[in-house]
């Protein structure tokens, strides 16, 4: 056990757990923010996606050390103040969760893709999300809130 | 008719302020180490009134009105994708005869009063809708009464309207708020009228699901999220080979292990499968110590099974039980085709919450059938009966898997031993994938012909499955109930593979091999394969009405199990979806090599489903999946939007099953362990339009979580066939060359 200082979501928060914790762990059971979620643990899901220095990242497979050098973005932190961010807007609006579980991961990684690339092509969303699975399928609706976003911003 | 234009909402999402303003209603604020208890009831949702304030009115257990004219309304069913906790408290409000934005809906806890709230075969809806729409005409009817009252005039002069009762001839209004007090005191009335569904106002429109903004800014939710003062967590390790069980465990060691309290044998309780526990203060640190365990296994007569000897044994149950067929045809068509188990693979991986003090067990589980819960751990623990209490929390993922409960035997065995600390397990994904109770693999040989004219006068169909679980077949279904003599056997493979319900139980599989087996017979007539299925359909009673509006109300359930559906089909409804998405699709257009349309039809859960898919198949053998149209018939259609999302995300279920996935076993235990090698279909494989339409309907809802699904794999093979002339017979079929010259 070890002490770790981590900025999440603009706030420094310092935890004592094992030292080969994954990031993913810290923000669920240690920090309570459980919007990221556990879905394979080896980096084939998405559940997990939260933003470092606003890059997508699979937080299962960042541990706690290493997570301490970068600015950490959860989907809790994404609408600071309550105010949904355009995505999140077009995400309820056009209904995309299913059960929903898959969804904060896949709106990390479709947030961090606008961040880049403002009106992204079918082809550049199938790539950005290419790591993130919805066991629910809701593709046909995730590629439609994005292009919603991208038109709206 | 159709009555749904693809890519919902996206006209009115490019009205900027009407779009805007869905945002204002949100939350999204940064939450530490707070403690979420999930699940609630009206009872706890209530909060205690102020000093003289009026009462809140409640006539039965759906709903709540507080004098602010705040509504509140119960869920029953538990939420796991298929859109019920929206889709109910719809129909509660549809006959009272709210603004949707007055209601906040709460998820029921399980309680005997709310009725069925088992969120199986796609029954929801179907089971509840009489119901709700009861529980919300009568407390409607009580405050029309409230109103009368108040102003002294007949009720039949009131109307209600948006939470308010109105009597035009004065033009009075008193809102819903307003009146709770005088209608708390009025008796409850029995039989009250219902409104005549062409009235729905609420009904049929597109409603986002009640839960979405906190999706999409991450609040608890799920089972998993799931947190308590004090809580451990667990997990729990079984025997990798079903049937096995703990002999020894190094636990001295485990125990020793970084942040982990205890570890112990689970045996010998009713209903559990044995295993070794180990509790942790984080999830980490208890997957960690999975990792040390080391278990000396009794593994069981189980490490016999494998896939491949279940392929030996169902072929020689065919050659056994072989017939002649009935009639010498002129052309005959034989063909095997064979399907894989399937594991659930619920994103949410299984787990629940529990902690025991007093003698009480109180549980959080994200579950499909609370109830078989309750009973599993009250008999497993031989608890008090009414000693399990059980909040429902939002569900990641059903498709079956949580209709059985074991995970909260499992947590409740452990929580019993912790007494008084709350303790959350957690399967690791390589156990939920280990522990599945599996879509059936399955073998159909198939043995059809037909004669000059093009007519089928030949189908036999033996059908292997495992023993036990859902998926038999009997002959009464379409198409063996069209064909004169045909006939349908089945074979069994005995072994402790468990095996379950799986997305459209049986259908899953049999449409798909027989939807495709019906494509290679209208090829052997050289009959375009919709006007193949027309003539089959046209033979069967009632589907005279060909072409025509579906009848109403006719077949109000089609009989679990594939194929198996008796009285209950209805030939002209599937006729009518059939027309509709060949129509829709522009079926028939001649089109290059390399190119295909292909078509399946179903009926499961009551609702009647064509498919038609567009591929593209490059020279090299490259699929491309370029549009889905699907007609659907499910009755009346409650939420437009989750009716319409449910189709499309079951037809890409269906299909990315066929597509790519497997579970083998081997030496009694899955091979197949983890997402790496159970690829799920993915967004870049999902087609750019996937279209759904309605048939416009007043007949009670049927069943729509799951009878998408079962053609949508058959349509894409079939379109597959049509571009290629390649014929797939095995899923999954992503190892089958598909190149062409
Ligand atoms: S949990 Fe991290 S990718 Fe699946
Ligand atoms: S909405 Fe269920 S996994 Fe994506």
């Amino acid at each position: 056990m070890s002490n770790f200082t981590l900025n999440v979501n603009g706030t420094s928060s310092t935890v004592d757990v094992t030292d080969d914790t994954p990031l993913l762990w810290v923000l669920r059971d240690t920090l309570g923010l459980v919007g990221t979620k556990y879905g394979c643990g080896i980096g084939e899901c998405g559940a997990c996606t939260v933003h470092l220095d606003g890059v997508a990242a699979k937080s299962c497979g960042v541990t706690v050390k290493d997570a301490t050098a970068a600015k950490i973005t959860t989907i809790e932190g994404l609408a600071p103040g309550g105010k949904l961010t355009v995505l999140q807007q077009a995400w309820c609006h056009l209904d995309v969760p299913q059960c929903g579980y898959c969804q904060s991961g896949q709106i990390m990684c479709a947030t961090a893709l606008l961040a880049k690339k403002p009106k992204p092509t079918d082809e550049e969303i199938d790539y950005a999300l290419s790591a993130n699975i919805c066991r629910c399928a809701t593709y046909t609706r995730i590629r439609a809130a994005i292009h919603a976003a991208a038109t709206v911003a | 008719m159709s009555v749904a234009p693809n890519s919902p909402g996206l006209t009115t999402i490019m009205d900027r302020r009407g779009f805007l303003k869905v945002g204002a209603l949100a939350g999204g604020g940064l939450l530490i180490s707070a403690y979420f208890p999930l699940g609630s009831s009206l009872a706890e949702a209530q909060t205690a009134p102020a000093a003289g304030a009026a009462p809140d009115f409640a006539p039965n257990v759906f709903i709540r009105i507080a004098p602010d004219g705040a509504v509140s309304l119960i869920a029953p069913n538990s939420e796991m994708g298929q859109g019920a906790k929206t889709a109910l408290p719809m129909i509660i409000a549809e006959e009272l005869d709210v603004d949707w934005k007055q209601v906040t809906v709460h998820q029921g806890d399980l309680n005997p009063a709310y009725g069925r709230q088992s969120a199986v075969g796609s029954g929801s809806t179907t089971g509840n809708y009489a119901a709700l729409r009861q529980a919300g005409a009568t407390a409607r009817a009580m405050l029309v009464a409230a109103a009368a009252q108040t102003w002294g005039v007949p009720a039949a002069e009131c109307s209600t309207a948006a939470g308010a009762v109105l009597h035009a001839v004065s033009s009075r209004r008193l809102t819903y708020g307003e009146l709770t007090a005088t209608a708390a005191t009025l008796p409850v009335p029995t039989g009250v009228p219902l409104k005549d569904p062409k009235d729905f106002k609420l009904i049929g429109t597109r409603v986002p699901g009640v839960d979405n903004e906190k999706i999409v800014t991450g609040q608890p939710l799920y089972g998993i999220d799931q947190r308590l003062p004090g809580m451990l967590y667990a997990a729990y390790v079984k025997c990798p080979v079903f049937g096995g069980k703990p002999v020894s465990a190094n636990l001295d060691e485990v125990k020793k292990l970084p942040g982990v309290r205890d570890a112990f044998v689970l045996e010998n309780i009713n209903g559990l499968v044995p295993g070794v526990a180990i509790v942790a203060d984080s999830t980490w640190n208890a997957f960690s110590a999975v990792g040390k365990l080391k278990v000396q296994w009794d593994e069981g007569p189980g490490v016999s099974q494998n896939s491949e000897d279940m392929a030996k044994q169902a072929a020689a149950l065919a050659q056994a039980a072989a017939v002649a067929p009935p009639a010498a045809p002129v052309k005959a068509v034989e063909a095997v085709y064979h399907y894989p188990f399937l594991a659930h693979a619920t994103l949410e991986p299984q787990n629940c919450t529990a902690v025991f003090k007093d003698g009480v067990m109180e549980m959080w589980c994200p579950t499909q059938v609370p109830s078989a819960g309750q009973g599993l751990v009250t008999r497993g623990l031989g608890l008090a009966a009414g000693n399990v209490k059980v909040h429902v929390t939002r569900v990641g993922g059903g498709f079956g898997r949580r209709g059985s409960n074991e995970f909260s035997l499992e947590v409740a065995a452990i929580a019993q031993k912790l007494e008084g600390t709350p303790v959350k397990l957690t399967w690791m994904r390589e156990h939920d994938f280990g522990h599945d109770n599996y879509r059936s693999n399955g073998w159909h040989f198939f043995n059809g012909g037909v004669d000059a004219a093009g007519k089928v006068v030949a189908l036999q169909d033996y059908f292997v499955k495992m023993l036990g679980g859902p998926g038999d077949m009997n002959g009464g279904g379409f198409p063996f109930n069209a064909v004169p003599g045909s006939s349908v056997q089945s074979g069994k493979l005995p072994g402790p593979i468990p095996t379950g319900y799986w997305r459209a139980p049986g259908d899953n599989g049999n449409t798909w091999a027989v939807q495709c087996f019906v494509d290679e017979l209208a090829h052997a007539a050289g009959r375009d394969p919709l006007d193949f299925t027309l003539d089959l359909l046209a033979a069967l009673p009632g589907a005279a009405a060909r072409g025509g509006p579906a009848p109403a109300a006719a077949a109000g359930g089609g009989r679990r199990g594939g194929g198996g559906r008796g009285g209950g089909f209805a030939a002209a409804k599937m006729v009518a979806v059939l027309k509709l998405a060949t129509d829709q699709a522009g079926w028939g257009r001649k089109l290059p090599r390399g190119q295909g349309q292909g078509l399946a039809v179903c009926n499961a859960n009551g609702a009647y489903v064509a498919v038609v898919a567009d591929v593209t198949v490059s020279p090299q053998g490259v699929l491309k999946i370029t549009k889905l149209t699907a007609a659907v018939d499910a009755g009346l259609i409650m939420n437009l939007s989750s009716a319409e999302s449910q189709v499309q995300g079951a037809m890409l279920d269906g299909i990315g099953a066929a597509w790519f996935l497997k579970i083998t076993i081997e030496k009694g235990a899955a091979a197949q362990v983890n997402f790496d090698d159970y690829p799920l279909m993915r967004l870049e494989h999902s087609p750019p339009v996937v279209d759904v339409h309605f048939l416009p309907s007043v007949s009670p809802p049927t069943g729509l979580g799951e009878p998408g699904l079962p053609p949508a794999a058959p349509a894409v093979c079939n379109a597959i066939f049509a571009a290629t002339g390649i014929r797939i017979r095995t899923l999954p079929f992503s190892g089958q060359d598909l190149k062409w010259s």
